[in-house]
């Protein structure tokens, strides 16, 4: 029976010409050749755009929130198109910079100094005020018994977390004021574990699993306050002040948006930025100051010393 | 994870004797699995922390208590498409070079010029051995935001893996039809076109459903290193430990995971048991068409340039990332800690899949759709299963890492468990998949007799279904291996701990080192785990 006398007679089947191989293959093949060339169209909206990005550090959730206004407001005081890109991974945000994907990133102290190396040419915008002296606080859990003190010795023996890898107030500073007290920061027993992130840091040391940690002092302010840590942590010590976040412009940035002075521009609308501005509430800062490359002289020196710098 | 179609095709009467070789094979797992339970401190110290079960029982509450206010869901449900466009493209681009790898690798190819085949087959061992995360992180470091990222992440050691199964199933083609074609005159390639191809059509099909559905989960891991989609709204709620946020993206994923099976299952029935009638098979043809525009689409809304592939800044970031990572780093300390970390990884993966096995035979059973009539009772308990080994493999194994850590000190076992856990949703379901095209008569036969159901599961099912179940699971040792990468943070973690931070420091010399060592040790693990193949054939 031929096909057409099925489609006559209602044959469900044949309601569509019978395709052949080759028809199939052919329009396959030309389905994905019109596919890929139709691809061409632009990833990135606008070349002129000014791309801004952060490690993912602080709580992710408000870092979103937070980029989306700062955005708004940098691009509504500069008249530039400004577009906010996410990442997740530390080493991926300083690559990023590197590639020129990002112009304009809230880097941590140790992060930043890794992207200034790896990209000749990059300054330093701005800090917080409360950037110039940065804290980490090592907590404990209850069943150490460990009371409140400034002798980090006493945290030797113990199960040790830090935050991420690269974190300057989760690994780096955190590691060298613990050799500085004559801890070995790699000497934990078990060797010390790498929570991720901060908040991970409070989990981890509230199940005892590791006895102790160390994280952000912004984090554990604000942790404290909503209520959110759990009573078995408590704050063992505060580390001495050191400079950590600033705003890092990428050197391809000015001549891509048209706007020579940039950096200047970026730099006086954060530093003019008046108190209970939104994006400082946001950073949970009363300022922002100008911040120069010196400022982490010190961060380089020690993350070469603890192989965290190549 | 290649399975289903590599499986060795097992002589219809088993000769009835004890074979020496399955007996050295079996002592020695034995023996490694003692070691590596020993490495893990299980017979030393205490391994269990009962206080982190308050944090464990929090992260197993909000499984009941999903985030569902309209504002995530409507984020979810965007990035779920960035998943299913990465997964897509990724697979799309894994077949293509899949066929293109499966001509160098083939022994038909070779024929008997074995030195070029095993060099070939070794060639292919370098991208199948990095994981698709390690090559997410690579890549960004060349070709920066670029969507080709993701798509090449899941494309490379996809396609190397395809192109080794391609070539065994074309390898495994009857070769009457070829060779009356290259009698009669015809060329090489039109004879491997029309004589051997076809013949294995259907197999490469359902294969590339099957890649499919993997990739979708390995396009959430991506997320969760940069590429964005589901992967990265898991990332930022796990970072923050968000549990009920960290739920509702594992149950999206289970989803795209779960129409993924779905349709790639349909076509496998369809292809085992094709309808009567000669004409194309119309399930078929629209899988093939919506396949087709699903790879459009994909390419179309990640707007996938072929431009940046060959861009200057690219080839100026290769250069520059090259010439920082030879030469390798040889150091006798950087060695030292290779040697010792690999070590770990090995029991890691032995300590894994010594979890994952008997969880898979056990719930392979239950999990299994009967082939006849059953009762709603046993109906539902299957579903339960299925959607239980759904959810173990739908959560991502970092995420397993921590909150297994939260009830277990630091040290090999919680990453191991964490990858073993993961492993089992997979491997319990191709065992389950084993278990319903075993032989059902002798069951039935031994039910009949009057068998309880416990006695003819022992003697009429789980014989058949070991040998299988066996090869799937070695083939997983050779991913859990890769996998290490991915739980490698907390405490000790193997080789993929130790990437992970050379990484992050950018010291690429050392990167190099650590890469080779690692392509080294999946390989090795893949030569012994087709030993214990053979052996089981």
């Amino acid at each position: 029976m031929s096909s057409r006398r099925v489609a006559r007679s209602g044959g469900p089947d044949a309601l569509l010409p019978p395709l052949s191989r080759r028809a199939l293959l052919a329009g396959a093949g030309a389905a994905l050749a019109a596919a890929v060339t139709g691809c061409g169209r632009s990833a990135a909206s606008s070349p002129a755009a000014l791309h801004v990005g952060a490690v993912p550090d602080q709580d992710p959730d408000v870092l979103q929130r937070l980029h989306g206004t700062v955005a708004d407001a940098v691009s509504g005081a500069l008249d530039l198109e400004v577009e906010y890109t996410p990442v997740t991974d530390y080493a991926a945000a300083v690559s990023l910079f590197r590639t020129g994907d990002l112009d304009l990133v809230w880097f941590g102290g140790l992060t930043g100094v890794q992207a200034r190396l790896q990209t000749p040419g990059a300054e330093p915008v701005a800090q917080r005020d409360i950037d110039r002296a940065f804290t980490s606080v090592f907590v404990v859990n209850t069943g150490t018994g460990l009371a409140p003190s400034d002798d980090l010795t006493a945290l030797a023996p113990l199960r040790f977390t830090y935050g991420s890898e690269t974190s300057t107030s989760g690994r780096l500073m955190p590691a060298w004021f613990l050799r500085e007290a004559g801890v070995d920061p790699q000497g934990f027993p078990g060797g010390p574990g790498f929570s991720g992130s901060h908040d991970a840091t409070l989990a981890l040391v509230a199940s005892g699993s590791y006895q102790a940690g160390v994280l952000n002092s912004q984090v554990w302010r604000s942790r404290t306050e909503e209520g959110a840590v759990d009573p078995a942590v408590v704050r063992y010590a505060e580390s001495p002040p050191y400079a950590d976040y600033h705003w890092l412009l990428g050197p391809q940035a000015a001549a891509r948006t048209g706007v020579p002075d940039l950096r200047d521009r970026l730099a006086d609308f954060f530093t003019g930025l008046p108190p209970g501005d939104p994006v400082l509430e946001l950073f949970g800062a009363s300022a922002f100051v100008p911040a120069r490359a010196s400022d982490h002289d010190r961060i380089e020196e020690i993350g070469r010393d603890l192989g965290l710098v190549s | 994870m290649t399975l289903l179609l590599d499986r060795p095709t097992r002589p219809a009467t088993p000769p009835l004797r004890r074979d020496r070789r399955r007996w050295a094979w079996g002592l020695g797992a034995a023996a490694v699995l003692v070691w590596s339970l020993a490495g893990a401190g299980l017979f030393g110290a205490d391994v269990l922390n009962p206080g982190g079960t308050a944090q464990f029982g929090r992260f197993a509450a909000a499984a009941l208590d999903p985030a569902i206010d309209a504002a995530f869901l409507g984020l979810l449900a965007r990035s779920a498409l960035v998943t299913v466009a990465y997964a897509a493209a990724g697979t799309a681009l894994a077949l293509a070079l899949g066929a293109v790898g499966a001509l160098l690798v083939s022994r038909t190819t070779w024929g008997r010029r074995r030195a070029g085949w095993l060099a070939a087959r070794g060639l292919l061992a370098v991208p199948r051995g990095l994981h698709e995360a390690v090559w997410g992180l690579l890549l960004v470091t060349l070709l920066g935001l670029d969507p080709w990222v993701g798509v090449l992440a899941i494309g490379l050691p996809y396609g190397a893996v395809t192109a080794k199964v391609v070539a065994d199933l074309v390898d495994e083609v009857p070769r009457g039809a070829y060779r009356a074609l290259r009698a009669a005159g015809a060329g090489r390639t039109a004879a491997a076109l029309y004589g051997l191809l076809p013949p294995a059509a259907g197999g490469l099909l359902s294969h590339a459903f099957y890649r499919l559905e993997c990739a979708v989960r390995s396009a959430v891991v991506l997320g969760m290193v940069g590429a964005g989609g589901l992967g990265y709204q898991l990332a930022l709620s796990f970072a923050s430990l968000r549990w009920e946020e960290v739920w509702s993206a594992v149950y999206a994923l289970a989803l795209l995971c779960l129409l993924a099976e779905v349709a790639g299952r349909a076509v496998r029935r369809r292809l085992a048991a094709p309808p009567p009638s000669a004409r194309r098979d119309p399930v078929l043809t629209a899988a093939v068409v919506g396949t087709v525009v699903l790879v459009g689409w994909s390419c179309w809304y990640l707007a996938l340039a072929p431009a940046a592939l060959v861009s200057e800044r690219t080839v100026a970031q290769l250069g520059s990332v090259l010439a920082a990572a030879w030469p390798p780093a040889t150091d006798g300390d950087l060695l030292r800690t290779i040697g010792a970390l690999a070590v770990d990884t090995v029991q890691m993966s032995v300590i894994a899949l010594a979890v994952a096995l008997p969880g898979a035979v056990l719930l392979a059973g239950p999990a299994a759709r009967p082939a006849g009539d059953s009762s709603p009772g046993r109906r539902v308990a299957g579903t339960l299963v299925r959607a239980g080994l759904l959810l173990l493999r739908a959560v991502p194994p970092p995420v397993w890492a921590l909150v297994l850590l939260f009830v277990l000190l630091p040290g090999v076992l919680p990453g191991a468990l964490a990858l073993g856990v993961y492993t089992l949703g997979v491997l319990g379901r191709l065992a389950a998949e084993a278990t319903e095209e075993l032989d059902p008569r002798p069951r039935t036969a031994l039910t009949a007799l009057g068998a309880r159901p416990a006695g003819a599961w022992l003697y009429g099912v789980l014989p058949l279904a070991a040998g299988p179940v066996l090869v799937h699971a070695l083939h997983r040792w050779e991913v859990a291996i890769r996998d290490t990468v991915l739980v490698g943070l907390l405490g000790a973690g193997g080789l993929g701990a130790l990437l992970a931070s050379e990484l992050a420091t950018f010291d690429w010399a050392a990167v190099t080192t650590v890469l080779a060592a690692v392509v080294v040790l999946t390989w090795v693990v893949d030569l012994v785990s087709d030993r214990a193949r053979a052996a089981l054939r």
